[in-house]
């Protein structure tokens, strides 16, 4: 039956091709959906997972970067500096806000930094300097190709002008664009004078940054202190909770069209090839071995339209990094395996729609003109 | 033709039922797309004219409410209120603050109001207007499984839950409403008590004019009187806030949306495809009875449309269903399928996904032989 199975989906290739190429685009979707809330999410932890830091300090009762505020006055900075096994404390300021420019509107988080501390800044530069002077700010390169916007041109954070002093590369996403500017410039625009948002923490060498974290928040007074990995998982399970239902109603809603699609082909096949079934059973087949064959066929069906889907993403991912740069793509193995499982699920529940037309095919039919 | 595509559909039902529910699941898929932006968007706007009032007030070259920062003086409303044609002022804070229970976290944003700017609707409980309450968008009530009553820890302050509102969140963030007395209570109980100074108290300004004053007027007017605020009408804000959105979304939900199509037009030419290889003879014996190609195409053309016209209401009601089954599972979506023109503009380019599939069996039509009609 197995050669049976290949042999008439090799005879008509191009609709084969056809239904794996639809099917495909129906895991392609999902995967997509998938696909820009993981790279969505790896964004939101760009700055915590590239700063590098060992430990993060911040406000008391504050877990997160992404969507909170976080304030610590800003003598904590002297205090955990003297905490034993600390290098260097490097403070930020930390605001989300709007830029404009061109007539365009961007969501951005700001972060000031220290002039003359190249601690934290932007990881990838496109142009221009890395690190902005006062009245200056380095912002994200597709702001320049949406705005037309040039080296020295300006542009509005907060309502106030800043001079764009440099473009950086790998700092933009539909929740998480991040824009640098000077300490005291945010400082002035956040009416924060004496705070500062987090504090960045450089541990000495051979100081394990979880026992450092603990120590400093035994040691400052209210204040919360993360290790870089668990800070960068506080804000990632944000990102992914944020998405986890809506992905979950497109996969079921790519997994219903993937059910349909290749149901169809196995039924139109079914339906196409009934004078041969009615041989095979009147030779004596039994209909759980065409089962199988009908099984088989959506198997290879699904199968190559999950490696094709793969594929399809693969070659989505840079082209949409050239194409599309607003868009951030990246692909788990979760995402990978999720597919994977409803390409399986897809295919058997699909081998069940024609099952009804293989039990009514009468082996009499195979003797009748 | 047409008679002839409709017979086609109607001698094997259950193939057309598949083929239908194929085409209705890409348009539903679709609609969900389309409710997903529209409803954003919805809820942008609806963030700021919820809380009511003729003009907003925010710090200068701020021009939107949602996902931005403002910090007025606090003698800002005193001066505002000095002015000719000011009936009332009604200030308002926000908060961003994540609300943590286990390894699960949720973003919240929190209102701060007096009088004017708390919620509109409560699906359950009461406005929060003892110290310490709070009341609480469904969406967080229903992830928390919280109800008033509850004691709600927000950055080690125990709030308690006074109602659960309906419908107040935006960009997958649900708000929460506080009053003043209990923001201050918040800032000296709770861990931010020392950090108090750079924690806003006023972001936005809600002003009512007089009578017959023009909102616009007014806005104009305390500009002019007090240089370091955006006057800006509620209308102005929602629309930028809308704008901001679709500058988030619309790239990434255009790309989704355009992968639909392309996996919607694939659908149909696949189906085209099997109902050309399906009736070769039937064509064969149509074109030995004279039948240009252009007949042909015309029948499979109709055939694709009628299945289309009979999957799009179906389309719209999985769509819909869909769109109640999200809102439920998660009350932080709002996805309104029925907005007509997103049901327009999904019918037309349903329309156009059949033209595109029925034109993929075109080579085979071209080539069909008469003769196959007289094969054994």
């Amino acid at each position: 039956m197995l050669n049976w199975t290949l042999r008439e989906l090799l005879l008509a290739p191009q609709q084969l091709v056809a239904s794996v190429a639809a099917v495909a685009g129906a895991f392609l979707l999902v995967l997509f959906f998938e696909g820009v809330f993981a790279g969505e999410s790896v964004q939101i932890v760009a700055l915590i997972d590239k700063t590098d830091a060992d430990v993060w300090v911040m406000q008391k009762g504050v877990g997160n970067m992404h969507m909170t505020t976080s304030f610590v006055s800003d003598w904590k900075v002297d205090a955990v500096a003297e905490v034993e096994g600390v290098a260097k404390a490097t403070p930020i300021l930390y605001m989300n806000t709007t830029i404009e420019a061109g007539g365009r509107n961007w969501f951005s988080y700001v972060v000031g930094v220290e002039a003359n501390d190249p601690r934290v800044g932007p990881w990838q530069m496109a142009a221009g300097a890395a690190h902005p002077s006062p009245g200056g700010a380095v912002v994200p390169e597709i702001f320049a190709s949406d705005a037309g916007l040039k080296l020295g041109d300006t542009v509005r954070i907060g309502g106030r002008d800043f001079r764009v002093d440099g473009f950086s590369r790998d700092t933009f996403s539909m929740a998480n664009s991040i824009s640098f500017v000077s300490f005291g410039d945010l400082a002035d625009l956040m009416n924060s004078l004496g705070a500062v948002s987090y504090i960045l923490v450089d541990a000495k060498p051979g100081v394990d940054p979880q026992a450092l974290a603990d120590r400093i928040k035994a040691q400052v007074e209210n204040v919360n202190a993360l290790p870089r990995a668990v800070f960068v998982a506080h804000d990632y399970s944000i990102a992914v909770q944020m998405g986890l239902n809506i992905i979950w109603i497109m996969t079921l809603i790519g997994g219903a069209l993937a059910v349909l699609l290749t149901g169809f082909v196995v039924y139109s096949h079914v339906t196409e090839r009934e004078r041969e079934l009615a041989v095979m059973k009147a030779l004596g087949v039994h209909n759980r071995s065409i089962y199988a064959a009908m099984c088989a066929q959506a198997l290879i069906i699904g199968g190559l339209a999950f490696i094709l889907s793969l594929a399809l993403m693969a070659a989505a991912m840079p082209l949409t990094a050239v194409l599309a740069p607003k868009i951030s793509l990246a692909i788990t193995a979760d995402a990978v395996m999720r597919v994977g499982a409803t390409a399986l699920a897809v295919s058997l529940v699909a081998a069940v729609i024609p099952v009804r037309r293989i039990v009514s095919v009468d082996p009499v039919t195979a003797f009748q003109q | 033709m047409l008679t002839l595509a409709l017979r086609n559909l109607l001698h094997r039902p259950g193939r057309t039922l598949l083929i239908v529910l194929a085409i209705a699941a890409i348009l539903a898929e679709i609609l969900v797309l389309e409710g997903f932006m529209t409803g954003t968007y919805q809820q942008l706007r609806r963030a700021v004219l919820s809380r009511g009032s003729d003009v907003v007030l925010a710090q200068k070259g701020v021009h939107n409410f949602v996902a931005t920062r403002s910090i007025l003086r606090q003698q800002v409303r005193t001066e505002v209120e000095a002015l000719a044609g000011v009936v009332a002022t009604h200030p308002l804070a926000v908060l961003s603050l994540v609300y943590v229970r286990g390894e699960r976290r949720m973003p919240i944003i929190v209102f701060v109001y007096d009088d004017t700017g708390g919620p509109r609707r409560l699906a359950v409980g009461q406005l929060p207007q003892s110290d310490g309450a709070i009341a609480i968008d469904q969406s967080i009530a229903q992830r928390f499984g919280l109800a008033p009553g509850d004691t709600f820890t927000l950055s080690a302050y125990d709030f308690t839950v006074s109602g659960v509102t309906k419908g107040e969140a935006a960009i997958m963030t649900p708000f929460a409403f506080i009053t003043f007395d209990t923001l201050i209570d918040f800032y000296f109980n709770s861990d931010v008590g020392s950090d108090i100074a750079a924690f806003p108290l006023l972001s936005f300004l809600f002003v009512d004019a007089a009578p017959g004053l023009a909102p616009a007027t007014l806005a104009a007017r305390i500009e002019a009187a007090v240089p370091d605020v955006s006057a800006r009408l509620p209308a102005d804000l929602a629309r930028n806030d809308e704008n901001l959105g679709r500058e988030l979304f619309a790239p990434i939900l255009n790309v989704l949306l355009g992968l639909s199509y392309t996996a919607g037009a694939l659908a149909i030419g696949l189906f085209m495809f099997a109902a050309v290889r399906a009736r070769q003879r039937v064509l064969g014996v149509l074109r030995a009875l004279g039948f240009t190609t252009r007949h042909l195409i015309g029948a499979i053309l109709g055939e694709a449309l009628m299945l289309t016209a009979m999957a799009i209401p179906l389309g719209v009601l999985i769509a819909a269903g869909l769109g109640r089954l999200i809102e439920r599972l998660d009350p932080v979506y709002l996805l309104p399928i029925t907005e007509p023109e997103a049901l327009f503009r999904t019918a037309g380019v349903a329309v156009i996904m059949a033209v595109a599939g029925a034109l993929v069996p075109l080579r085979a039509l071209m080539r069909l032989d008469p003769a196959t009609a007289f094969r054994g």
